[in-house]
């Protein structure tokens, strides 16, 4: 094999005091600036596993999302789903004992937006990535910007038009290879990923983040309380390896009510990693203790 | 033709053979090579006739086979520098002292495996370990810090670089002929998705090309050029900075033997249809980058001429 090479990011020994080291990161807009890398990251050369650091642009993004994940997940509401729009300001502390934490102020919009309506909510966020960790802790405020009223009508009629599909779909995957979702089958698309943020969310570390590809073999069941029993296969894509990892996901799901979620990811590479299985429900405190 | 739409590769070479037919004053179709299950890896020659010695501006899409907007953007390209060279002083200007070069797709055999088998496949379909294991990350088997970073000796690996350096047919393809234009190649530009992003070199180091901020400088302004049209941003930096760090890449391959404007473009989105790009993203995506393309193209001919 061949000799390790040198390292990308400095090797030496991490200055003492860097916890509450501020980096001031300036949303990089169409700008290549290069922010300092965490000084935990190490290149690991010809292994396995590509290198375990991502580049640090982006971070800011990338927590921003990270921040929405775990947001959508705890909000359970499949019709008021956001996604990132732009980062306002944030900053990264990093602490090469603990790990790093990012707090920022972003934008977000609809995941799926009204037409000729543009709707910007505001989020501030902080993630705090345990080192080398998954599930980041994340503290996530965002202003309302659909009235509750509304939403829970929304959530109604996503509810309803899921009753009405026909079980088993004969669906292989949604969207098709040309990215096409058909429009009764959209509520699927939305109700898996409010499930998938949560595994998302829970698998993701300082090094690792995930996009949901494409659903495979979804089944329904119904259960005795008539909330949406919603069993299915998602891929998602996992940044910076390029792997694309298949997660089972089984969650219940009603309108007002806490999303319950159990999953099981296919880990295809290093063994030594746990598994990816957990489960959740919105209704649980999340551990912040530590943080 | 219909461009708003992915094509099979069997419609891709059909319209190859056609456009080059029905614009036969100026396009020609060449064969570069062989992939692993010996299908033709075919390219256009677009030049306009001259007395005047041409540079050459390369472009290739899809050594990724699951990023289908990256081909489709190169037919689109090929499309619109077609259609507008009589009456668009800008593309004529452009013509008169650069050839444009346009590979459709490089990965073919990954291309067809994921219209026939699996959509999100990556590498080519090259066979290893006695059948066991498949496919080279073709963007990963330059001659270029060949497997030291960002890759994988594992052909399991969806980043394994290969038994060696170009290793794999196609990547033989492309650098033989790379390496005997490379006097006269002024822009190499390598298609991909997503992220939205334009990168300069290196991703195998840190350290900076010589003319890194030119580069940054040029790509900089095609991303205000492409945000101008319907208001997408990219980024721009190079590759280690902003994306993570990769060896054996064809953009750093093609700086280090000499070609000055060596970009790769990860086309739209960021996250929310990746890969999977619904065909109606494929125009203001094609638009945008078409934008993009030809404000490097702007200050490359501005440079020289």
């Amino acid at each position: 094999g061949q000799s390790p090479p040198p390292a990308l990011y400095d090797q030496s020994p991490p200055p003492p005091a860097l916890y509450g080291l501020g980096l001031l990161l300036a949303p990089s807009v169409g700008l290549g600036e290069a922010p300092t890398p965490p000084a935990s990251c190490r290149s690991v050369g010809a292994q396995r596993w590509p290198p375990r650091c991502s580049a640090p642009a982006g971070l800011l993004q990338q927590a921003g999302a990270r921040g929405l994940h775990f947001f959508n997940f705890r909000a359970g509401s499949p019709s008021a789903l956001r996604v990132l729009a732009a980062v306002q300001e944030g900053r990264a502390r990093i602490n090469p004992k603990k790990g790093c934490r990012v707090d920022l102020a972003f934008t977000t919009e609809l995941y799926n937006p009204e037409e000729g309506k543009e709707r910007l909510g505001k989020c501030s966020a902080q993630v705090f990535f345990r080192k080398q960790k998954p599930r980041p802790a994340i503290n996530v405020t965002c202003t309302q910007f659909i009235e509750k009223e509304k939403r829970q009508e929304k959530d109604f009629l996503l509810y309803k038009q899921m009753k009405q599909l026909k079980t088993p779909l004969d669906v292989i995957s949604i969207p098709d290879s040309h990215g096409y979702i058909d429009p009764s089958l959209r509520p699927i698309w939305d109700l898996a990923f409010l499930g998938s943020s949560y595994v998302m969310w829970e698998k993701t570390t300082q090094i690792l983040y995930y996009y949901m590809v494409q659903l495979r073999s979804v089944k329904q069941w119904k259960t005795q309380e008539d909330a949406i029993d919603f069993d299915y296969t998602v891929l998602l894509h996992e940044f910076p390896t390029q792997e694309i990892v298949p997660c089972d996901i089984h969650l219940v799901w009603y309108p007002g009510k806490p999303l319950k979620v159990k999953y099981h990811c296919q880990e295809l590479q290093t063994p030594e990693e746990a598994s990816g299985t957990g489960e959740g429900s919105a209704a649980a405190p999340t551990d912040f203790k530590n943080f | 033709y219909n461009y708003n739409k992915y094509h099979p590769i069997e419609e891709i070479y059909q319209w190859m053979s056609q456009i080059s037919e029905k614009y036969k004053d100026v396009v020609t179709q060449h064969f570069l090579g062989m992939t692993y299950e010996t299908r033709p890896m075919n390219y256009l020659k677009i030049s306009q006739p001259s007395n005047n010695p041409k540079k050459i501006i390369w472009m290739d899409c899809g050594i990724h086979a699951r990023e289908w907007i990256a081909p489709a953007f190169c037919q689109w390209f090929v499309k619109e520098i077609l259609q507008n060279y009589t009456d668009n002083s800008r593309i004529r200007t452009l013509l008169s002292h650069l050839d444009f070069y346009i590979l459709p797709v490089l990965n073919v055999d990954g291309y067809i495996y994921t219209w026939t088998t699996n959509r999100l496949w990556r590498k080519s379909r090259s066979s290893h370990n006695n059948g066991t294991c498949f496919g080279t990350d073709l963007n990963r088997n330059f001659n270029v810090s060949w497997c030291s970073i960002g890759a994988s000796k594992d052909c399991q690996d969806i980043t394994f670089c290969g038994t060696g350096p170009v290793s794999e047919p196609e990547t033989k393809a492309v650098t033989s002929f790379i390496e005997s234009e490379k006097e006269n190649i002024l822009c190499f530009f390598t298609m991909h998705s997503y992220g939205q992003l334009i990168l300069a070199p290196y991703g195998y180091t840190k350290n900076k090309s010589s003319n890194h901020e030119e580069l940054i400088e040029v790509g900089e302004k095609a991303a205000n050029a492409l945000k101008a049209k319907h208001g997408m941003t990219y980024r721009v930096g190079s590759s280690a900075d902003i994306l993570y760090s990769t060896s054996g890449s064809s953009r750093d391959w093609a700086r280090d033997i000499g070609i000055p404007f060596s970009y790769t473009f990860e086309l739209r989105d960021t996250g929310t249809h990746g890969f999977i790009l619904p065909e109606d993203q494929i125009q203001p995506t094609c638009e945008e980058t078409m934008e993009a393309v030809l404000s490097v193209l702007d200050d490359v001919y501005n440079k020289y001429w």
